[in-house]
Formats: structure tokens, sequence, C-alpha cells
């Protein structure tokens, strides 16, 4: 494709994409108003990009779904925080971000209560966790966690970097910073064995 | 164009750029930049999703629930709040302890701490008043910031002030962070109200800040009131004490990160 005609494509997907973002924005309003609809609207734009950051770890499919329903309570409880005008998104990453965290911290602490089970002591239909694990996200996993989760937010859940930095808390500088490092490291790993090409 | 162009252009988000003739040529040549682009242009967003069921089962719970909220203050209006909690327990504490330090210190040396003091609580302020509604804009890490803080102070403190050793020192040094706790437990507990308004995404964060902020109106109220200007007990028992409340909150806001994920297990 010419890269006049990419320009132009790209430019029409970012417009399309900032109308997503206020109607986002007018309906976050809205729940925030007690508006019945409001929620459902909100649930079917958001949770498909939500789920996929939550695939995108090391998680299993049921682990994701449990994520995501963890992540609608928070959004619920904490839903009179978003002030009208913000971006939505980093808003409801950042709430993402902290219920993958304490998720994570469940596991682990269950993990270590618990004994773990050999393979012929499941019981029948037990499925052990899917790790469907595209090849983006095994090529990912070698990353330090906040590159990854930075990489993830960037390419995963399409996030700007601006907005990364807000579901991060984090200064846009250190955002680039990390992205920076991880593309490096990438391209390091997918070509060890040779130096950059001039 | 070389590899650092490409991977600069996928940190400036700069698509068209890998589109040029040059940086076509350079991704013929070049196998690693080639199964870069690759990978990171499959990572586009075309994941499963869940089960409409699921969703629906989400929807339910939340218009179960549904009232109308009252939407958290303007920034301006929470920071006046922190303002405020600052200068009433500093007057509180410069009330009941005195102002004897005012007196001791010279023009310069009061101006230049209180003011280093005061730009640090209001930095700590700000940064409280972003992690209360999360998906703000932080221009200073809010990770570095306490840090940052405490290290700058330490270093106006040891420029405007000078060593020279003195008896009882740590007496002394006891005798101020005796004084000045009180004062920083007396910001503390507006300060959890405020902060209670808002959403805490990590309690150890923000504990670390809230603390030292709390810590900090008591530092203020001691450099008022003490009158020994050497800098090793400044930096020790005023700057100490903004510290150890720092420290403090940070324990407080992991208790309270422990059991909030115990309650999320249960």
């Amino acid at each position: 494709m010419e890269p006049a005609l990419l320009a132009e494509q790209v430019e029409a997907e970012r417009v399309e994409a900032d109308e997503a973002v206020l109607s986002l924005d007018r309906w976050m309003g809205r729940y925030q108003e007690g508006d019945p609809n409001a929620p459902g609207v909100l649930i079917a734009a958001i949770s498909p990009g939500l789920l996929r950051f939550f695939r995108s770890q090391p998680v299993s499919r049921e682990q994701a779904d449990d994520l995501l329903q963890d992540t609608w309570l928070r959004i619920h409880r904490v839903r009179h925080t978003y002030r009208p005008g913000e971006p939505v998104l980093p808003w409801v990453y950042a709430i993402a971000r902290r219920a993958r965290v304490d998720g994570y911290r469940r596991e682990m602490r269950i993990a270590a209560h618990e004994k773990p089970t050999r393979p012929d002591e499941a019981g029948p239909g037990t499925d052990p966790p899917r790790h469907e694990a595209p090849a983006f996200e095994t090529l990912i996993a070698a990353l330090p966690a906040s590159q990854r989760e930075v990489i993830t937010l960037l390419k995963v859940s399409d996030l700007t970097l601006e907005e990364v930095a807000r579901a991060t808390s984090s200064t846009v500088g250190a955002v680039k910073q990390k992205a920076h490092r991880a593309y490096k490291r990438l391209r390091e790993l997918l070509q060890p064995e040779e130096k950059s090409l001039p | 164009m070389n590899c650092a162009d490409i991977v600069r252009s996928f940190v400036d988000d700069a698509a068209a750029s890998r589109s040029t003739p040059q940086a076509r040529e350079h991704l013929d040549r070049c196998p690693g930049c080639r199964q870069l682009v690759a990978a990171v242009t499959a990572a586009g967003p075309d994941a499963p999703v869940s089960s409409s069921a699921a969703l629906r089962t989400i929807e339910r719970e939340l218009v179960r629930d549904l009232h109308p909220v009252r939407r958290i203050a303007a920034r301006r209006y929470i920071l006046a709040g922190f303002s405020a909690v600052f200068l009433c327990a500093v007057a509180f504490g410069v009330y009941r302890l005195g102002a004897f330090g005012l007196a001791v210190m010279s023009p310069i040396q009061s101006v230049a701490i209180l003011c280093a003091l005061v730009l640090s609580a209001g930095l700590l302020a700000w940064s409280l008043v972003n992690q209360m509604s999360p998906g703000s804009l932080h221009r200073l890490s809010p990770e570095v910031l306490p840090l940052t803080i405490a290290a700058c102070l330490a270093v106006v403190i040891a420029v405007l002030f000078h060593f020279y050793g003195e008896d009882h020192f740590w007496v002394r040094i006891g005798n101020c962070l005796k004084m000045g706790t009180p004062v920083g437990l007396l910001a503390a507990l507006p300060l959890w109200l405020l902060l209670r308004g808002g959403a805490v995404l990590s309690p150890k964060l923000t504990g670390l800040a809230a603390g030292m902020f709390a810590g900090l109106a008591g530092a203020t109220a001691l450099q008022i009131h003490c009158r020994n200007v050497e800098a090793a007990h400044i930096l020790l028992s005023h700057l100490g004490l903004a510290v150890l409340a720092s420290f403090a909150g940070f324990l407080l806001g992991l208790i309270a990160e422990r059991l909030g994920t115990r309650r999320g297990r249960s």
C-alpha cells in the first residue's frame, strides 16, 4: 500500500476511534447517573479489549473470565471516580490492572497452600488450564513483567502511549522507555545471532 | 533506515514510516526486523471474546445494584482539602508548641526551608489527588516521588544549615519526634477521610505518599518550633519524622492491600 494511502487510512481509523471514545465517555456519564442501559453498552464495548488484555497473560480462559467479572464489579464500585471528559479506557485498564495483580496474588496464595494434584488423581472431565498463546504472546513472555504489560497495553489493547501512562500510573517518558527496551529485546530475541543491520 | 529506526517506529506508533521504500529495503535485507514487524502486527485486536451469556450475567449483576452516584469532586477542590489539612495541622502544632525556631533561623533559612517543605507537601498532595482517580496522568511517577522529595529536602537542609557537634544529640531527636508525631497523626486522620472519597488502587503507594504528607505537616511544625538549627538534628528528627511517617503509611497500605486480596478471595 502507498504511504499516502496508508496515512489516510490511519487517520480515518483514528477519527473513528476518537468518536468511539467520545461515545464511551457519554455512556460512562449515563452509567454514573444510573441509566440501566449504560452497563450493557459499556460491557459490550469494553469487555473484548479487557479479555484480550487478560488472555495475553499466562492465565487460563476461566481465570480470564473471572478477572473480567472481578474488574466489572470493581468498576461498578468506583464508578463515581470517573471524571467526565477524561479518557475512559485508561480509567478502565487501571482498574483491570489492579484486578489482575490481586488475582495473581490470590492464585499464588492458593498454589502455596494446596498440594499439587497428580495427573492420575484428576477427576473426570477436569480440563487443564488452556494457555492459548499465539506467537506474539509466547514472544513477549520472555520480557520483564513491566515491559510485557506496556507492550500488551500498546499492541493488544491498542492504547496510546499517554493512555498506557495513565493506566499504569506512570509517566509518558517512562512508558516510552519501557516500550523501546521491550521492542529492542524482542528484536534481539528474534534474531540473536546477527547484529543489527545498518 | 536501520534496525534501530524500525524499533523506534513501533515506539512512536508510526506505521507509515515502515512502508517507505527505505524501510522496505531494510526489511527485505533484515530477517529479524521482518519477523518483529510480522509478530507485532499479528498482535492486533482479534482475540476471542467471552460468551454473551457471561457478559449478560455481569450486566445483570451491575444493573441490580445500579443507582445514581455523586461524582468525585474536581481536582482543585480535593487539592484545597489537602492544603487545608496541612495548614490546619501545622497551625495547631505551632499554636501548641510555639514558634521559637523562626527567631533562631536567618530569614533566608526560614524562607527556603519552609518553602521547600510546603512545595514538597504540595507535590505529594497533587500526586495523591491523581492517585484517588484511576487513569490520571502523572507528571511525576508516584513510585519515585516520595524518595525524590526526601532526597531533595536532605540536600536543602544540608546546604542551608551547619553541621556541628552538640550534647544530648539523640535525646533531642527523641524529643522532637515525640512533639512532631501528634501533629502528623492529626493530619493523617482527615487525610484518610479525604482519600476514602476516591479509588485507591495501590494502597502501598498511596500510603507511602499520604504518610509522608502527614509527616511533612509534623516536620513543618517542628521546623517553626525547634530552636535547634544543627543540620544533623534537622535531618534526623524533622525530616526523619516525615520518612518514618511515610514508612508507617507504606506498612498500613501493605496491610490494607493484603487484607483486600484475602477478602477478594473469600
